[in-house]
Protein backbone atom coordinates (compact mmCIF):
# COMPACT_ATOMS: atom_id res chain seq x y z
CA UNK A 1 0.00 0.00 0.00
CA UNK A 2 2.81 2.49 0.77
CA UNK A 3 4.98 1.52 -2.30
CA UNK A 4 2.96 3.66 -4.48
CA UNK A 5 3.58 6.91 -1.66
CA UNK A 6 7.27 6.34 -1.24
CA UNK A 7 9.24 4.58 1.09
CA UNK A 8 9.28 5.20 4.59
CA UNK A 9 12.44 5.92 6.45
CA UNK A 10 13.66 4.86 9.39
CA UNK A 11 11.45 6.78 11.81
CA UNK A 12 8.45 5.32 9.51
CA UNK A 13 7.76 8.65 7.81
CA UNK A 14 6.63 8.85 4.24
CA UNK A 15 9.57 10.03 2.54
CA UNK A 16 9.46 11.55 -1.13
CA UNK A 17 10.68 10.35 -3.78
CA UNK A 18 12.50 13.00 -6.91
CA UNK A 19 10.17 11.97 -9.93
CA UNK A 20 10.80 13.43 -13.54
CA UNK A 21 7.59 15.33 -12.63
CA UNK A 22 8.74 16.64 -9.41
CA UNK A 23 12.26 17.75 -11.01
CA UNK A 24 10.72 19.06 -13.94
CA UNK A 25 8.29 20.74 -12.05
CA UNK A 26 11.15 22.56 -9.90
CA UNK A 27 13.24 23.50 -13.00
CA UNK A 28 10.64 25.60 -14.36
CA UNK A 29 11.43 28.08 -11.86
CA UNK A 30 14.69 28.83 -14.10
CA UNK A 31 14.61 30.76 -16.69
CA UNK A 32 16.62 31.20 -20.08
CA UNK A 33 17.91 35.20 -19.36
CA UNK A 34 17.80 35.72 -22.40
CA UNK A 35 14.69 34.46 -23.71
CA UNK A 36 12.67 34.97 -20.79
CA UNK A 37 10.74 31.48 -20.66
CA UNK A 38 11.76 28.47 -18.74
CA UNK A 39 13.96 25.88 -19.67
CA UNK A 40 11.56 23.48 -19.71
CA UNK A 41 8.82 24.98 -21.80
CA UNK A 42 11.44 25.77 -24.09
CA UNK A 43 12.59 21.61 -24.58
CA UNK A 44 16.20 22.74 -23.10
CA UNK A 45 16.28 20.03 -20.30
CA UNK A 46 17.65 16.59 -21.88
CA UNK A 47 18.06 12.90 -20.52
CA UNK A 48 16.69 13.75 -17.26
CA UNK A 49 18.11 10.55 -15.07
CA UNK A 50 17.26 9.94 -11.27
CA UNK A 51 18.81 7.55 -9.97
CA UNK A 52 18.31 7.02 -5.61
CA UNK A 53 18.31 10.80 -5.63
CA UNK A 54 20.49 11.55 -7.85
CA UNK A 55 19.62 13.52 -10.45
CA UNK A 56 21.45 14.14 -13.84
CA UNK A 57 20.25 15.95 -17.08
CA UNK A 58 21.69 17.89 -19.78
CA UNK A 59 21.03 21.27 -20.49
CA UNK A 60 20.36 22.18 -24.61
CA UNK A 61 21.97 25.69 -24.84
CA UNK A 62 20.43 27.42 -28.13
CA UNK A 63 24.03 28.33 -28.80
CA UNK A 64 27.74 26.87 -27.57
CA UNK A 65 28.58 30.59 -27.91
CA UNK A 66 25.79 31.21 -24.92
CA UNK A 67 27.10 33.75 -22.68
CA UNK A 68 24.74 32.50 -19.54
CA UNK A 69 25.92 28.86 -18.98
CA UNK A 70 27.39 30.17 -15.55
CA UNK A 71 24.21 31.35 -14.37
CA UNK A 72 22.26 28.90 -15.88
CA UNK A 73 24.02 26.06 -13.96
CA UNK A 74 23.42 28.33 -10.73
CA UNK A 75 19.59 28.58 -11.08
CA UNK A 76 19.67 25.10 -11.76
CA UNK A 77 21.46 24.23 -8.90
CA UNK A 78 19.22 26.59 -6.57
CA UNK A 79 16.15 25.55 -7.76
CA UNK A 80 16.81 21.66 -6.91
CA UNK A 81 18.78 22.78 -3.80
CA UNK A 82 15.42 22.01 -1.41
CA UNK A 83 13.45 19.27 -3.53
CA UNK A 84 12.63 16.53 -1.48
CA UNK A 85 14.59 13.53 -2.54
CA UNK A 86 17.47 14.74 -4.29
CA UNK A 87 20.56 14.09 -2.65
CA UNK A 88 22.38 15.08 -5.76
CA UNK A 89 22.68 17.26 -8.81
CA UNK A 90 24.97 16.85 -12.28
CA UNK A 91 24.41 19.42 -14.91
CA UNK A 92 26.09 18.51 -18.35
CA UNK A 93 26.17 21.21 -21.57
CA UNK A 94 25.21 20.26 -24.52
CA UNK A 95 24.02 22.94 -27.86
CA UNK A 96 21.82 22.68 -30.25
CA UNK A 97 21.57 25.79 -32.52
CA UNK A 98 18.32 26.61 -33.21
CA UNK A 99 17.31 27.96 -36.96
CA UNK A 100 16.36 31.81 -37.11
CA UNK A 101 15.93 32.81 -40.53
CA UNK A 102 12.72 34.51 -41.26
CA UNK A 103 11.13 35.14 -44.95
CA UNK A 104 7.89 33.60 -46.61
CA UNK A 105 10.05 32.77 -49.89
CA UNK A 106 9.07 29.55 -51.14
CA UNK A 107 12.54 28.01 -51.19
CA UNK A 108 15.02 28.77 -48.78
CA UNK A 109 18.10 29.15 -50.81
CA UNK A 110 20.52 27.94 -48.02
CA UNK A 111 18.61 25.31 -46.37
CA UNK A 112 21.49 23.38 -44.61
CA UNK A 113 22.29 26.88 -42.72
CA UNK A 114 20.28 27.78 -39.59
CA UNK A 115 21.14 31.23 -39.26
CA UNK A 116 21.89 34.10 -42.09
CA UNK A 117 23.55 37.12 -40.64
CA UNK A 118 24.18 40.52 -42.52
CA UNK A 119 27.31 42.34 -41.40
CA UNK A 120 26.50 45.79 -43.35
CA UNK A 121 27.58 49.02 -43.10
CA UNK A 122 25.95 52.12 -44.16
CA UNK A 123 28.87 53.73 -45.88
CA UNK A 124 32.53 52.04 -46.65
CA UNK A 125 35.55 52.21 -44.87
CA UNK A 126 34.04 51.15 -41.11
CA UNK A 127 35.90 47.89 -41.21
CA UNK A 128 32.77 45.55 -42.18
CA UNK A 129 34.92 43.19 -43.67
CA UNK A 130 37.24 42.77 -40.78
CA UNK A 131 34.51 42.76 -38.15
CA UNK A 132 32.54 40.41 -40.37
CA UNK A 133 35.85 38.05 -40.54
CA UNK A 134 36.88 38.17 -37.22
CA UNK A 135 33.35 37.52 -35.71
CA UNK A 136 33.50 34.34 -38.50
CA UNK A 137 36.26 33.58 -36.68
CA UNK A 138 34.77 33.81 -33.13
CA UNK A 139 31.76 31.61 -33.53
CA UNK A 140 34.07 29.13 -34.90
CA UNK A 141 35.81 29.53 -31.85
CA UNK A 142 32.91 28.95 -29.66
CA UNK A 143 32.48 25.80 -31.04
CA UNK A 144 29.44 26.64 -33.88
CA UNK A 145 30.14 25.97 -37.14
CA UNK A 146 30.19 28.39 -39.29
CA UNK A 147 30.60 29.51 -42.96
CA UNK A 148 31.58 33.30 -44.21
CA UNK A 149 30.00 34.66 -47.15
CA UNK A 150 32.04 37.80 -49.49
CA UNK A 151 29.21 39.82 -50.85
CA UNK A 152 31.00 42.98 -51.00
CA UNK A 153 31.76 43.09 -55.09
CA UNK A 154 33.34 46.58 -55.01
CA UNK A 155 36.18 45.22 -53.07
CA UNK A 156 35.94 41.65 -51.97
CA UNK A 157 38.62 41.65 -49.27
CA UNK A 158 37.82 38.53 -47.30
CA UNK A 159 39.78 36.14 -49.54
CA UNK A 160 43.23 38.63 -48.25
CA UNK A 161 41.75 38.69 -44.85
CA UNK A 162 41.41 35.25 -44.36
CA UNK A 163 44.48 33.91 -46.57
CA UNK A 164 42.56 32.12 -48.97
CA UNK A 165 45.04 30.67 -51.82
CA UNK A 166 42.91 28.24 -53.39
CA UNK A 167 39.89 28.71 -55.89
CA UNK A 168 36.42 26.92 -54.81
CA UNK A 169 36.56 23.74 -56.06
CA UNK A 170 33.45 21.90 -58.53
CA UNK A 171 31.70 18.87 -56.54
CA UNK A 172 29.14 16.72 -57.62
CA UNK A 173 26.44 16.81 -55.15
CA UNK A 174 22.78 14.76 -55.38
CA UNK A 175 23.48 14.24 -59.10
CA UNK A 176 23.89 18.21 -59.60
CA UNK A 177 27.25 20.37 -59.70
CA UNK A 178 28.41 22.54 -56.87
CA UNK A 179 31.11 24.96 -56.16
CA UNK A 180 32.78 23.84 -52.44
CA UNK A 181 34.33 26.62 -50.87
CA UNK A 182 37.96 26.53 -49.77
CA UNK A 183 38.48 25.90 -46.04
CA UNK A 184 40.65 28.00 -43.71
CA UNK A 185 41.08 28.14 -40.36
CA UNK A 186 38.20 25.79 -39.81
CA UNK A 187 35.56 28.57 -41.84
CA UNK A 188 34.10 27.68 -45.30
CA UNK A 189 34.81 30.78 -47.36
CA UNK A 190 33.23 31.74 -50.45
CA UNK A 191 33.67 35.21 -51.82
CA UNK A 192 32.59 36.80 -55.33
CA UNK A 193 36.12 38.11 -55.70
CA UNK A 194 36.96 34.14 -56.50
CA UNK A 195 34.84 34.85 -59.78
CA UNK A 196 37.06 38.20 -60.83
CA UNK A 197 40.28 38.60 -62.45
CA UNK A 198 42.95 40.25 -59.88
CA UNK A 199 42.68 43.50 -60.31
CA UNK A 200 39.73 43.84 -62.26
CA UNK A 201 36.91 45.91 -61.34
CA UNK A 202 33.05 45.18 -60.79
CA UNK A 203 30.76 47.08 -62.85
CA UNK A 204 28.00 44.95 -63.65
CA UNK A 205 24.57 46.57 -63.20
CA UNK A 206 21.31 45.14 -61.42
CA UNK A 207 20.47 41.94 -62.99
CA UNK A 208 24.06 40.66 -63.26
CA UNK A 209 24.21 40.85 -59.65
CA UNK A 210 21.27 39.21 -59.11
CA UNK A 211 22.42 36.52 -60.81
CA UNK A 212 26.08 36.25 -59.82
CA UNK A 213 24.78 36.33 -55.94
CA UNK A 214 22.08 34.09 -56.84
CA UNK A 215 24.95 31.48 -57.59
CA UNK A 216 27.00 32.24 -54.55
CA UNK A 217 23.90 31.21 -52.85
CA UNK A 218 22.34 28.40 -54.72
CA UNK A 219 25.44 26.82 -56.26
CA UNK A 220 27.53 26.56 -53.43
CA UNK A 221 27.94 23.65 -51.37
CA UNK A 222 27.68 24.96 -47.36
CA UNK A 223 27.26 22.20 -45.69
CA UNK A 224 25.50 21.99 -42.54
CA UNK A 225 26.25 25.33 -40.66
CA UNK A 226 24.88 27.06 -37.33
CA UNK A 227 25.91 30.47 -39.04
CA UNK A 228 26.63 31.60 -41.64
CA UNK A 229 28.06 35.62 -41.90
CA UNK A 230 27.70 37.22 -44.79
CA UNK A 231 29.86 40.43 -45.44
CA UNK A 232 27.61 42.98 -47.58
CA UNK A 233 28.53 45.28 -49.83
CA UNK A 234 28.56 49.07 -47.83
CA UNK A 235 25.54 51.20 -48.56
CA UNK A 236 21.62 50.29 -49.64
CA UNK A 237 22.24 49.04 -52.91
CA UNK A 238 21.21 46.10 -55.08
CA UNK A 239 23.27 43.74 -53.10
CA UNK A 240 21.07 44.88 -50.04
CA UNK A 241 17.38 44.14 -52.24
CA UNK A 242 18.56 40.96 -53.90
CA UNK A 243 19.25 39.40 -50.05
CA UNK A 244 16.53 40.73 -48.83
CA UNK A 245 14.41 39.64 -51.50
CA UNK A 246 16.06 36.10 -52.41
CA UNK A 247 17.33 35.13 -48.76
CA UNK A 248 15.86 33.83 -45.62
CA UNK A 249 17.89 35.83 -43.63
CA UNK A 250 18.08 36.09 -39.66
CA UNK A 251 19.14 39.44 -39.03
CA UNK A 252 21.50 41.93 -39.66
CA UNK A 253 24.43 43.47 -37.34
CA UNK A 254 25.19 47.19 -38.41
CA UNK A 255 29.00 48.20 -38.46
CA UNK A 256 29.81 51.91 -37.38
CA UNK A 257 32.38 54.07 -36.41
CA UNK A 258 32.11 56.65 -33.32
CA UNK A 259 31.69 59.86 -35.26
CA UNK A 260 28.89 61.06 -35.59
CA UNK A 261 29.15 61.13 -39.77
CA UNK A 262 28.97 57.49 -39.75
CA UNK A 263 26.21 57.37 -37.50
CA UNK A 264 24.14 59.12 -40.09
CA UNK A 265 24.78 56.40 -42.45
CA UNK A 266 23.58 53.55 -39.91
CA UNK A 267 20.56 55.16 -39.66
CA UNK A 268 20.43 54.83 -43.08
CA UNK A 269 21.16 51.33 -43.12
CA UNK A 270 18.38 50.70 -40.28
CA UNK A 271 15.87 52.40 -42.41
CA UNK A 272 16.50 50.23 -45.09
CA UNK A 273 16.41 46.65 -42.87
CA UNK A 274 13.29 47.92 -41.50
CA UNK A 275 11.52 48.56 -44.90
CA UNK A 276 12.38 45.06 -46.05
CA UNK A 277 11.65 43.89 -42.67
CA UNK A 278 15.04 42.41 -41.67
CA UNK A 279 15.54 42.87 -38.33
CA UNK A 280 18.67 44.32 -37.17
CA UNK A 281 20.26 42.20 -34.28
CA UNK A 282 23.04 43.96 -32.92
CA UNK A 283 25.21 47.14 -33.58
CA UNK A 284 29.07 47.06 -33.25
CA UNK A 285 31.37 50.36 -33.08
CA UNK A 286 34.69 49.69 -34.56
CA UNK A 287 37.67 51.81 -34.43
CA UNK A 288 35.81 52.78 -31.10
CA UNK A 289 39.53 53.26 -29.28
CA UNK A 290 43.08 52.95 -29.38
CA UNK A 291 45.60 51.68 -26.82
CA UNK A 292 48.82 53.01 -27.19
CA UNK A 293 51.84 50.58 -27.13
CA UNK A 294 53.78 52.55 -25.01
CA UNK A 295 51.37 53.96 -22.30
CA UNK A 296 48.74 51.11 -23.00
CA UNK A 297 46.41 54.25 -22.07
CA UNK A 298 42.94 54.24 -23.66
CA UNK A 299 42.75 56.72 -26.73
CA UNK A 300 39.13 58.04 -27.54
CA UNK A 301 40.00 59.18 -31.33
CA UNK A 302 36.79 59.36 -33.20
CA UNK A 303 34.97 61.47 -30.02
CA UNK A 304 33.16 58.73 -27.57
CA UNK A 305 30.27 56.21 -27.44
CA UNK A 306 28.43 57.50 -30.39
CA UNK A 307 27.30 54.34 -31.59
CA UNK A 308 26.52 52.82 -28.40
CA UNK A 309 24.11 56.31 -28.00
CA UNK A 310 22.51 55.75 -31.28
CA UNK A 311 21.96 51.88 -30.62
CA UNK A 312 20.25 52.75 -27.17
CA UNK A 313 18.17 55.79 -29.37
CA UNK A 314 16.98 52.94 -31.89
CA UNK A 315 16.62 50.26 -29.59
CA UNK A 316 19.56 47.89 -30.95
CA UNK A 317 21.59 45.53 -28.47
CA UNK A 318 24.97 47.68 -28.44
CA UNK A 319 27.31 44.60 -29.03
CA UNK A 320 30.77 46.05 -28.23
CA UNK A 321 33.24 48.47 -29.24
CA UNK A 322 35.95 46.75 -30.75
CA UNK A 323 39.31 48.80 -30.38
CA UNK A 324 41.46 50.43 -33.07
CA UNK A 325 44.78 48.39 -33.44
CA UNK A 326 48.24 47.96 -35.80
CA UNK A 327 48.05 44.33 -34.95
CA UNK A 328 44.53 43.74 -36.31
CA UNK A 329 45.22 45.34 -39.74
CA UNK A 330 48.78 43.46 -39.85
CA UNK A 331 46.38 39.94 -39.38
CA UNK A 332 44.35 41.03 -42.31
CA UNK A 333 47.21 41.92 -44.39
CA UNK A 334 48.73 38.54 -43.74
CA UNK A 335 45.71 37.02 -44.02
CA UNK A 336 46.03 35.80 -40.40
CA UNK A 337 42.60 37.26 -38.51
CA UNK A 338 43.43 38.44 -35.21
CA UNK A 339 41.75 35.92 -33.26
CA UNK A 340 44.02 33.05 -34.59
CA UNK A 341 47.16 35.28 -34.62
CA UNK A 342 46.57 36.65 -30.66
CA UNK A 343 44.29 34.84 -29.24
CA UNK A 344 44.73 36.06 -25.94
CA UNK A 345 44.96 39.60 -27.06
CA UNK A 346 42.34 42.34 -25.79
CA UNK A 347 40.84 42.68 -28.95
CA UNK A 348 40.42 39.20 -29.57
CA UNK A 349 38.83 38.88 -26.03
CA UNK A 350 36.40 41.78 -27.23
CA UNK A 351 35.40 39.56 -30.56
CA UNK A 352 34.44 36.18 -28.71
CA UNK A 353 32.41 38.78 -26.47
CA UNK A 354 30.67 40.47 -29.18
CA UNK A 355 30.22 37.20 -30.89
CA UNK A 356 28.48 35.32 -27.95
CA UNK A 357 26.27 38.50 -27.54
CA UNK A 358 25.41 38.08 -31.36
CA UNK A 359 24.62 34.45 -30.90
CA UNK A 360 22.30 35.74 -27.65
CA UNK A 361 20.19 37.81 -29.82
CA UNK A 362 20.08 35.06 -32.55
CA UNK A 363 18.36 32.98 -29.67
CA UNK A 364 15.89 35.25 -28.98
CA UNK A 365 15.65 35.57 -32.58
CA UNK A 366 14.93 32.41 -33.13
CA UNK A 367 12.28 32.09 -30.29
CA UNK A 368 10.50 34.89 -31.79
CA UNK A 369 10.13 33.69 -35.16
CA UNK A 370 9.36 30.28 -33.66
CA UNK A 371 6.35 32.18 -32.18
CA UNK A 372 5.03 34.44 -35.38
CA UNK A 373 2.44 32.29 -37.68
CA UNK A 374 4.32 31.72 -40.83
CA UNK A 375 2.92 33.28 -44.29
CA UNK A 376 0.23 31.15 -46.40
CA UNK A 377 -0.67 31.47 -49.86
CA UNK A 378 -3.68 29.66 -51.27
CA UNK A 379 -5.64 29.70 -54.09
CA UNK A 380 -9.20 28.70 -53.43
CA UNK B 1 15.66 44.32 -27.92
CA UNK B 2 13.60 46.10 -30.48
CA UNK B 3 10.58 44.08 -31.25
CA UNK B 4 10.86 44.04 -34.82
CA UNK B 5 7.91 42.51 -36.24
CA UNK B 6 5.36 44.47 -34.41
CA UNK B 7 3.84 45.74 -37.52
CA UNK B 8 0.99 43.97 -38.64
CA UNK B 9 2.03 41.37 -41.37
CA UNK B 10 -0.19 39.30 -43.13
CA UNK B 11 -0.52 35.50 -42.02
CA UNK B 12 -2.72 34.07 -44.87
CA UNK B 13 -3.58 35.60 -48.30
CA UNK B 14 -5.89 33.31 -50.41
CA UNK B 15 -6.84 33.97 -53.91
CA UNK B 16 -10.41 33.68 -53.62
CA UNK B 17 -10.72 32.83 -57.82
CA UNK B 18 -14.92 32.50 -57.77
CA UNK B 19 -15.11 36.16 -56.39
CA UNK B 20 -12.47 37.45 -57.92
CA UNK B 21 -10.64 38.60 -54.95
CA UNK B 22 -7.63 38.17 -52.60
CA UNK B 23 -8.45 37.55 -48.95
CA UNK B 24 -5.61 38.80 -46.76
CA UNK B 25 -5.82 38.19 -43.13
CA UNK B 26 -3.04 39.83 -40.74
CA UNK B 27 -1.28 38.72 -37.59
CA UNK B 28 -3.44 41.46 -35.59
CA UNK B 29 -6.91 39.94 -36.98
CA UNK B 30 -7.61 42.31 -39.48
CA UNK B 31 -9.31 40.62 -42.63
CA UNK B 32 -10.61 41.80 -46.13
CA UNK B 33 -11.05 40.92 -49.44
CA UNK B 34 -9.33 43.00 -52.33
CA UNK B 35 -11.11 43.17 -55.30
CA UNK B 36 -8.43 41.88 -57.78
CA UNK B 37 -9.48 45.01 -59.96
CA UNK B 38 -8.21 47.26 -56.76
CA UNK B 39 -5.20 45.63 -56.03
CA UNK B 40 -4.14 46.14 -60.08
CA UNK B 41 -5.23 49.57 -60.53
CA UNK B 42 -3.32 50.62 -57.14
CA UNK B 43 -0.06 48.51 -58.61
CA UNK B 44 2.77 50.23 -57.08
CA UNK B 45 5.42 49.24 -60.00
CA UNK B 46 6.96 52.42 -61.27
CA UNK B 47 5.34 51.31 -64.95
CA UNK B 48 1.75 52.10 -63.22
CA UNK B 49 2.75 54.84 -60.90
CA UNK B 50 5.31 56.78 -63.12
CA UNK B 51 8.21 58.41 -61.64
CA UNK B 52 6.82 61.40 -60.50
CA UNK B 53 7.51 63.00 -57.08
CA UNK B 54 4.08 62.85 -55.78
CA UNK B 55 2.89 60.95 -52.77
CA UNK B 56 -0.42 60.74 -54.46
CA UNK B 57 -1.38 56.97 -55.23
CA UNK B 58 -2.78 57.12 -59.06
CA UNK B 59 -5.37 54.13 -59.93
CA UNK B 60 -4.56 52.63 -63.43
CA UNK B 61 -8.28 50.83 -64.22
CA UNK B 62 -7.74 47.77 -65.78
CA UNK B 63 -11.15 46.43 -64.92
CA UNK B 64 -10.95 42.41 -66.08
CA UNK B 65 -7.29 41.87 -64.41
CA UNK B 66 -6.83 38.46 -63.70
CA UNK B 67 -4.38 36.38 -61.34
CA UNK B 68 -1.71 34.18 -62.50
CA UNK B 69 0.10 33.87 -59.03
CA UNK B 70 0.92 35.51 -55.93
CA UNK B 71 4.72 35.14 -54.76
CA UNK B 72 6.29 35.85 -51.52
CA UNK B 73 9.20 38.19 -51.95
CA UNK B 74 11.61 38.31 -48.98
CA UNK B 75 10.15 38.95 -45.52
CA UNK B 76 8.23 42.08 -46.87
CA UNK B 77 6.19 42.28 -49.78
CA UNK B 78 3.83 40.37 -52.13
CA UNK B 79 4.37 39.98 -55.92
CA UNK B 80 1.14 39.82 -57.66
CA UNK B 81 1.66 38.15 -61.14
CA UNK B 82 -1.07 38.89 -63.83
CA UNK B 83 -2.30 36.96 -66.80
CA UNK B 84 -1.84 39.73 -69.25
CA UNK B 85 1.81 39.52 -68.56
CA UNK B 86 2.02 42.43 -65.85
CA UNK B 87 4.17 41.33 -63.20
CA UNK B 88 6.27 44.32 -62.20
CA UNK B 89 4.53 45.54 -58.71
CA UNK B 90 6.08 44.70 -55.72
CA UNK B 91 3.36 45.13 -52.66
CA UNK B 92 5.28 45.74 -49.89
CA UNK B 93 3.09 44.07 -46.67
CA UNK B 94 2.85 48.37 -45.58
CA UNK B 95 1.36 49.00 -48.66
CA UNK B 96 -1.09 46.46 -49.07
CA UNK B 97 -2.33 47.52 -45.30
CA UNK B 98 -3.03 51.03 -46.21
CA UNK B 99 -5.01 49.98 -49.38
CA UNK B 100 -7.48 47.31 -46.78
CA UNK B 101 -10.60 48.74 -46.47
CA UNK B 102 -11.94 46.29 -43.83
CA UNK B 103 -14.39 47.95 -41.53
CA UNK B 104 -11.59 48.55 -39.17
CA UNK B 105 -9.78 50.56 -41.70
CA UNK B 106 -12.65 52.70 -42.63
CA UNK B 107 -14.40 53.40 -45.80
CA UNK B 108 -13.18 53.78 -49.03
CA UNK B 109 -11.37 56.28 -49.85
CA UNK B 110 -12.28 57.79 -53.47
CA UNK B 111 -11.61 54.33 -54.86
CA UNK B 112 -11.56 52.17 -57.57
CA UNK B 113 -15.27 51.09 -57.00
CA UNK B 114 -16.46 54.56 -57.06
CA UNK B 115 -14.04 55.76 -59.76
CA UNK B 116 -14.67 53.40 -61.78
CA UNK B 117 -18.63 53.76 -61.83
CA UNK B 118 -17.62 57.38 -62.28
CA UNK B 119 -16.09 56.11 -65.44
CA UNK B 120 -19.02 53.65 -66.47
CA UNK B 121 -21.44 56.46 -65.73
CA UNK B 122 -19.07 59.00 -67.77
CA UNK B 123 -19.08 56.70 -70.55
CA UNK B 124 -23.10 56.28 -70.32
CA UNK B 125 -23.85 59.61 -70.87
CA UNK B 126 -21.20 59.57 -74.06
CA UNK B 127 -18.95 62.20 -72.42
Amino acid sequence: MLGIFGKLDWKGKQMAIATNETVLEALKKVQDPEIHRDIVSLGMVKDLKINNGAVSFTVELTTPACPLKDRIQEDCNKALAHLEGVSNVEIAFGSQVRGSKVGAGPTDLLPTVKNVILVASGKGGVGKSTVASNLAVALNKLGAATGLLDADIYGPSVPILMGIKEDPKKISVNGGVKLAPPVVHGIPVMSIGFFLEPEQAVIWRGPMLGKALHQLMADVHWGDLDYLVVDMPPGTGDVQITFSQQLKVSGAVLVSTPQNVALADVIRAKTMFDKVMIPIVGLIENMSYFICDGCHKKHEIFSRGGAERAAEKFNIPFLGAVPLMPSITEGGDKGVPILIQDPQSEISKVFLDIASKLAGQLSIASEASSRTESLRIVSS
Amino acid sequence: MSPPMAKPVPTEVNHVRARDKVRITWSDGHFWEYPLAYLRGYCPCALCQGHGASDEKKFVSVPDAKLAEIRPVGNYALEFRWQDGHNTGIYTFDYLRSLCRCPQCGPAEPGPEKERSHEHGNQGRGL
